[in-house]
């Protein structure tokens, strides 16, 4: 049920009839992307969970205010994408940049031996490489190519103009393509 | 259109968002352009690579803590937040500390007074059998018959001492002295002393009791005593709308002056270390938010090395100073800044 829209609708509709289990529902279902948006935002586990809690919780609090002209994913992720730039332009951060710890953290993944160097470099570079753009680039391909969400989507959830996030997107993926030249084929 | 045109568009046409006449006018370029064609597969690939990255998942047991923080709050704690939380100024925790251990000592305070006469019994009037009986009756003046708790008992060798002191000067002290009254009060019957004491206490222009006496002598040994200042802090302003001088507070001394310092807590610090090592007494200490009164007894002996070490500790001005100085010296001291 994850994310679909015709199972967010009726999520939605539970979470504002006051079903208990409802938000317990749409917590399992998004986890993963809200924290996956806030890690690859703001590089710190730790952070990551802290934001990502404090994403459900408005949806808790706000969920009567959720009119239903967007997809709620959109909205999960509008409100994950505005904390994330918010704590990171807020200059009360603790940790700016991705450490090697959560650089190789990501990087892990369960591989065969023999490729599992590799792979770990290629990794490391990918996610560097992420985290080393700025902050207006770096969620607009999070959003695009890691959380999959269309132009209009990313447009509504950032609150820009299509050609924006279009531009940003091509910029974006430019700079991954020099900095990433040493993988391509 | 040109090349730089073309890769501007790259990104959109691998997401295919381009317009349909978008699209023709790029494929004709590509076309004709290997540049662009290497261009292009080699922009594929990094979106290939950066859409390969493997998907982030939550820590484990992250639905919990969401689902807990998101659990409405337990009565007590709402009840505390709405205590404190609309406040426009919180209350620090140090004052909410400060007033519980007020609170406290008070109700232990009570708590004593009722055990006095028995503490009495036991501690002090042993003491006070000990004394010389060729020792002057006002000789004797520090004799705390009004301390009852422990820490009197142990200031009470060191006030004998004192009397003995007295009794061997060369002449008794002038005049009727404020410890003359307090001594003939000391011999009058318990119950009256605890009627009249809390008289006593509530007038900051009464003369100086056994018990204030005692502490302020705990003072000059070490750190001044904050109840007894406090109290006169509430009750100086009231009492003494323009406080200029000593006169309201004590009865008169032999020498009175005005100490200017530029840190008080210093210069009484100073006063009581003075004190103690050339033997004088600090009798009383009243606080004010503008000055502070100390009154001393001074033997005569060390007064002029007490005056130059006062001169020391800030400008010393004497409001008063006679020629002739009784054996045992009260001074007066107003501290200022």
């Amino acid at each position: 049920m994850e994310g679909r829209s015709g199972d967010d609708a009726f999520l939605v509709d539970r979470l504002r009839r006051g079903d208990p289990r409802a938000f317990e529902d749409l917590v399992i279902a998004y986890q993963h992307r809200v924290f996956g948006v806030a890690l690859r935002m703001l590089g710190n586990r730790a952070e990551a969970e802290e934001l990502a809690q404090e994403v459900f919780l408005r949806v808790h609090r706000a969920i009567g205010e959720f009119r239903g002209d967007a997809k709620l994913s959109t909205w999960l992720y509008a409100i994950a994408s505005r904390l994330c730039l918010n704590r990171l332009t807020s200059g009360e951060r603790r940790v700016v940049r991705l450490g090697e710890e959560t650089l190789a953290w990501l990087a892990s993944r369960e591989v065969g031996p023999a490729e599992e160097l590799e792979r770990t470099e290629l990794e490391t570079a990918l996610h560097r490489a992420i985290a080393e753009l700025s902050e207006e680039r770096r969620i607009v391909v999070v959003l695009r190519d890691l959380e999959g969400l269309s132009y209009e989507e990313i447009a509504a959830a950032l609150e820009l103009e299509l050609g924006t996030v279009r531009s940003r997107l091509h910029r974006a993926r430019m700079d991954l393509r020099d900095k990433l030249e040493r993988f391509l084929p | 259109m040109t090349c730089l045109d073309v890769r501007e568009q790259f990104s959109a046409l691998v997401d295919d968002a381009l317009a349909p006449g978008e699209r023709a006018a790029l494929d004709a370029h590509l076309a004709t352009c290997a540049d662009c064609r290497r261009e292009l597969q080699r922009f594929r690939d990094t979106v290939a690579l950066v859409r390969a990255v493997a998907p982030v998942r939550a820590p484990a047991g992250f639905v919990e803590r969401v689902l807990e923080a998101a659990r409405p709050d337990p009565w007590y704690r709402r009840l505390v937040r709405g205590l404190f939380l609309p406040w426009p100024v919180k209350l620090p925790m140090e004052a909410a500390a400060i007033v519980l251990v007020a609170v406290g000592v008070a109700v232990v305070y009570r708590g004593t007074r009722e055990i006095e006469p028995s503490a009495r019994l036991d501690s002090i009037a042993p003491a006070v059998r000990q004394a010389p009986e060729r020792a002057a009756p006002q000789a004797l003046t520090p004799t705390p018959q009004r301390e009852t708790d422990a820490r009197r008992a142990q200031n009470d060798a060191r006030k004998l001492k004192t009397a003995k002191d007295q009794t061997q000067a060369p002449e008794p002290p002038k005049g009727p002295a404020p410890a003359e009254t307090i001594h003939k009060k000391a011999a009058e019957t318990p119950e009256r002393r605890e009627k009249q004491e809390p008289e006593v206490a509530a007038k900051p222009d009464a003369p100086p009791s056994a018990r204030e006496r005692a502490m302020t002598r705990e003072y000059a040994r070490s750190r001044p005593a904050p109840a007894p200042g406090a109290r006169a802090d509430a009750q100086a302003p009231r009492s003494t709308p323009s406080v200029t001088g000593s006169s309201y507070a004590f009865t008169p001394a032999d020498v009175s002056g005005r100490l200017t310092v530029s840190d008080r807590d210093a210069a009484l610090r100073g006063v009581a270390e003075l004190a103690t090592r050339l033997g004088a007494v600090a009798n009383r200490r009243v606080d004010t938010p503008d000055l502070q009164i100390l009154e001393l007894t001074v033997p005569r002996d060390a007064y002029d090395e007490f005056v130059r070490e006062l001169a020391r500790l800030g400008r010393w001005q004497p409001g008063r100073e006679p020629s002739a100085l009784p054996a045992r010296v009260r001074v007066v001291l107003q501290i200022t800044r």
